[in-house]
């Protein structure tokens, strides 16, 4: 597993579109090489096949159309009967035919042809509903897409609002902050803060942190540091985010970002890995 | 109770199926027909599900049948159940005819290919053992997010590639890929859980 561990990161999440047999040719030998070397692989390839094919049994029955059952018996170059559906009429005495069973028969064979074209029609509407349903799924699922597209701009916007707000404020101060030897020699960041509008941050090279440990952003006022938050990194070890700073905040005199435990601390503990005056 | 009782009766049913196809092998007419009371519907409305035309699915339900009685002599039960040979085979025609009609015309696939697919891969382990848990899949199938959803039956109810569902839904196709694995995976939890 160690010897494949990477490969398997890249190719695990194949094993559904693999079991539905939606994988392009080059893909899917691919996936198939790897599943002979990656035991959890198989297994999961295993399961998800019988749950591919547990997906028939979920589709909504209909009655196929009375003669198939004959078309189907056909394929044996024999026919046989179907077990319970065939009954001996019992014979009738031929009756002298009337205007009257005459008149009768016609309505029957027009009551039968309406019956013919609307059950035809019925079809037609079934074959018409399943085709819209299948379309009706696909836009709404487009639609929900698009949703949660707009929900992630909005925010977007309202992030770069509320940082745009901050860098044209009339109290901006900037800071400019030095990585600390020897944990974060190439590190550097820049904070730029308004007592009255908050605070963006941005920082790059900070080395990443073991699990369980995350970066604290802290402004250090005369009397005490202050968290403003965690910063959330990218992997490249940069980050830009802004942060609210309580408006009451007394005149800080430094910037600096703490290593610290996941969540964060009231009080910072760990080392410093950036700090900037503010002259 | 219900559950033994539909266990009970499910794996009668597939005794009996081997047992038809036993006969089938040997030219008894009347097994076929069972095999076809039995499944029919199931096996039409799957085909009718994928290609949505009355017409082209009674096509692929004579051809599944048809095949069936030519080849249950070389029907290997520790392959699966007779049914579930019948629905692969089901879906692959009706997914050929399917591609067949959306333009490109290829040559149908022949009966060697066909009798290749069941066995691909690992053997599955078995979940749903009766069409009576019917209600059971669809729920769970329900149960998706409408993208795991729709990833999914366009990927098994329309043969699409991981490239055409994510052209089609207008997704990147990591996130297509995301949805379908994590789908299958939320149906198997629901369906462990509820057989």
């Amino acid at each position: 597993m160690a010897v494949n561990g990477s490969e398997h990161d890249r190719l695990h999440e194949s094993a559904g579109l693999y079991v539905l047999d939606a994988l392009g040719p080059s893909e899917r030998s691919e996936f198939e090489r790897h599943l002979q070397t990656c035991a959890e692989c198989t297994a999961e390839v295993r399961s998800l096949t019988g749950v591919a094919a547990a997906l028939p049994y979920g589709v909504p029955l209909v009655d196929p159309p009375p003669g198939l059952r004959n078309r189907v018996m056909a394929v044996t170059g024999g026919a046989s009967v179907p077990p319970s559906n065939v009954v001996a009429l019992p014979a009738r005495p031929p009756r002298p035919r009337s205007w009257v069973t005459i008149a009768g028969w016609l309505s029957a064979a027009a009551l039968l042809l309406v019956s013919l074209g609307l059950g035809t029609y019925s079809m037609s509407l079934q074959r018409e509903i399943a085709g819209l349903h299948s379309e009706i799924s696909t836009l709404n699922a487009r639609l929900t897409d698009s949703e949660q597209r707009v929900t992630v701009a909005t925010r977007l916007v309202a992030l770069a609002d509320s940082r745009m707000a901050i860098l044209t404020a009339p109290d901006m101060t900037q800071v400019d902050l030095q990585g600390q030897q020897p944990v974060a020699p190439r590190a550097a960041g820049r904070a730029f803060y308004s007592r009255s509008r908050g605070l963006v941050f941005t920082a790059t090279d900070l080395p990443p942190l073991r699990a369980g440990r995350a970066y604290q952003l802290w402004v250090v006022t005369a009397q005490q540091p202050v968290s403003a938050g965690l910063l959330d990194l990218d992997t490249a070890g940069r980050v830009t985010q802004a942060f609210n700073t309580p408006p009451d905040l007394a005149a800080p005199v430094a910037i600096a970002v703490t290593e610290e435990p996941a969540g964060g601390v009231p009080a910072p503990t760990g080392d410093k890995y950036l700090v900037g005056l503010t002259h | 109770m219900w559950l033994w009782a539909a266990l009970a009766a499910v794996s009668d049913s597939s005794v009996a199926d081997r047992a038809a196809f036993d006969r089938m092998a040997r030219g008894d007419h009347d097994a076929l027909g069972e095999i076809y009371d039995r499944h029919g519907r199931l096996v039409y409305s799957m085909a009718f599900r994928i290609l949505r035309d009355q017409s082209d699915a009674e096509d692929v339900v004579q051809e599944v049948f048809s095949q069936a009685w030519r080849q249950a002599s070389r029907y290997d039960a520790s392959r699966g159940s007779v049914l579930a040979w019948l629905l692969t085979l089901t879906r692959s025609r009706s997914i050929d005819r399917l591609r067949g009609r959306r333009a490109r015309p290829e040559p149908t696939a022949d009966e060697g290919m066909l009798n290749a697919i069941p066995d691909r891969g690992a053997p599955a382990d078995v979940l749903v053992v009766s069409a009576g848990q019917a209600s059971q899949v669809r729920e769970a199938v329900e149960g998706l997010s409408v993208l795991q959803r729709v990833a999914i039956e366009l990927a098994f109810y329309e043969g699409l590639t991981h490239a055409e569902i994510a052209e089609r839904l207008e997704l990147p196709l990591g996130t297509v890929k995301t949805r379908i694995r994590q789908g299958l995976l939320k149906l198997r939890d629901r369906l462990a859980g509820s057989v």
